[in-house]
């Protein structure tokens, strides 16, 4: 029997869920900023939109269910420049501990 | 146009981080992330800090009342509507936005079809005229649901429809980015293109409010 | 690279929507996955995201359009209106024509 590919967890059309959350969440300032980052790689050709829609779907299941929007995008992003040999996941990871046992404020602008 | 950079980060009770005590706000593990990537991209010439301002501010100028406004246009002259309908992309350069996507389709709700959108695969919108779209319709209960139950979700926000009107969602799943193009009120005659535009908000132009009802703009 | 012909629909078409069994990146959601429905418009041509999410970019375009199905075919426990429908972005390949089955009204 021809073996069927796995559903993408991204293909969630018509699964069982819950009421739509309604309240409004601003986007936050590094959001917007991250955003804009991703837009500008984009447009530099660095990735295309479909790539990142790819990475995204290796995400393992568990944590994609439990992950926001923007942290998807942001770990989306950095899986594949990754992948693409232009950034190193060891050092990122380093990078990003040490950021956070810093606790930079978030306004932080380079 | 506005900035919103220099006033404190503002949490609400609705967002994920723990109450804090005093005004400190929390570092969350995405956040020190996307400083770190951001530091490294910047340090290996692969961008600059000054074209992610730029891209920035370009974003900030992408807002729902864009799409009002074409809106209005088409709701007082039919030949821009049914240029609007043909191109989204060129009725929005008309009327000078700047639009990116490669392709918007706008369609039309009448009195027989009422027209929703989604994308259930992740989160097609068209950003760069209306900006971010809100927090409920990137929701994976949104993304799930609308296109199984589309009836239960709209009557979530307060939206419903005898049974003769056909619902139609649209599952944004490839490369068009869709505009809905709502019917214009009854009783709205003596109003100016601006006071029709503003009728208008983000939600009517994904299908899930009508004009001139949602007073949330 | 993709050498093959497309075949050309034309609106009011019936059409099934193929499950070709691929594994990986594709924007053919599952729920629509042998589902008969008609063909609503032809969008245009445009690289197929199939080939764009490894890196492989600058293929020959191909052939989008815009299917409408009847929400009562595809959900078995659809509870809105029999008229309701649903419209989605279908590639080519994911297409067949269906000759011998009732055209859905």
């Amino acid at each position: 029997m021809r073996e069927v590919p796995e559903r993408l967890i991204t293909d969630i059309g018509g699964l069982p869920s819950e009421a739509i959350p309604q309240e409004e969440v601003p986007q936050l300032f590094w959001e917007k900023h991250m955003i804009a980052m991703f837009n500008v790689l984009w447009s530099k050709g660095i990735f295309n939109l479909d790539e990142f829609r790819r990475a995204v779907e290796a995400t393992p299941l568990e944590e994609y269910k439990k992950s926001r929007f923007y942290d998807r995008r942001t770990d989306g992003m950095a899986d594949l420049l990754v992948e693409k040999g232009i950034i190193d996941r060891a050092e990122l990871t380093a990078r990003t501990q040490e950021i956070l046992r810093q606790g930079l404020p978030h306004h932080a602008n380079p | 146009m506005n900035h919103d950079h220099d006033h404190g980060h503002e949490h609400d009770d609705a967002h994920e981080h723990p109450a804090q005590e005093d005004n400190d706000v929390v570092l969350t593990p995405g956040e020190a992330k996307f400083i770190a990537l951001r530091a490294m991209l910047i340090e290996k010439g692969i961008i600059t800090g000054e074209e992610v301002r730029r891209r920035l501010e370009f974003n900030d100028a992408a807002t729902p009342h864009q799409g009002a406004r074409m809106v209005a246009r088409a709701w007082v002259d039919p030949e821009y509507k049914m240029r609007m309908l043909a191109d989204g992309k060129k009725a929005a350069i008309e009327l000078g936005i700047d639009v990116l996507e490669a392709e918007i389709m706008v369609i039309e709700n009448t009195i027989n079809i009422h027209n929703l959108v989604v994308c259930t695969l992740c989160s097609c919108y068209p950003r760069s005229l209306l900006g971010e779209p809100p927090a409920w319709y990137v929701s994976k209960a949104y993304r799930s649901r609308a296109v199984r139950e589309p009836r239960a979700v709209m009557q979530e926000f307060g939206l419903t429809f005898s049974s003769d009107v056909e619902v139609r969602v649209h599952d944004s799943n490839a490369d068009l980015r869709y505009l809905i193009f709502p019917m214009r009120p009854a009783g709205t005659e003596e109003l100016s293109e601006n006071e029709l535009a503003n009728l208008v908000s983000r939600d009517c132009l994904v299908g899930m409010a009508l004009p001139g009802t949602n007073l949330n703009l | 690279m993709q050498t093959r012909n497309p075949r050309i629909f034309s609106p009011g078409d019936v059409v099934r929507i193929r499950d070709i069994g691929k594994a990986g990146h594709v924007r053919t959601p599952q729920y629509v996955r042998n589902k008969v429905g008609l063909i609503d418009s032809y969008v245009g041509l445009f690289e197929n995201p199939e080939e764009r999410a490894y890196g492989r970019i600058g293929c020959e375009p191909i052939p989008l359009y815009r299917v409408r199905l009847k929400q009562n075919d595809l959900w078995p426990d659809y509870e809105g209106s029999d008229c309701d429908t649903l419209v989605l972005e279908i590639y080519d390949h994911w297409l067949e024509t269906v000759t011998s089955l009732k055209e859905p009204q």
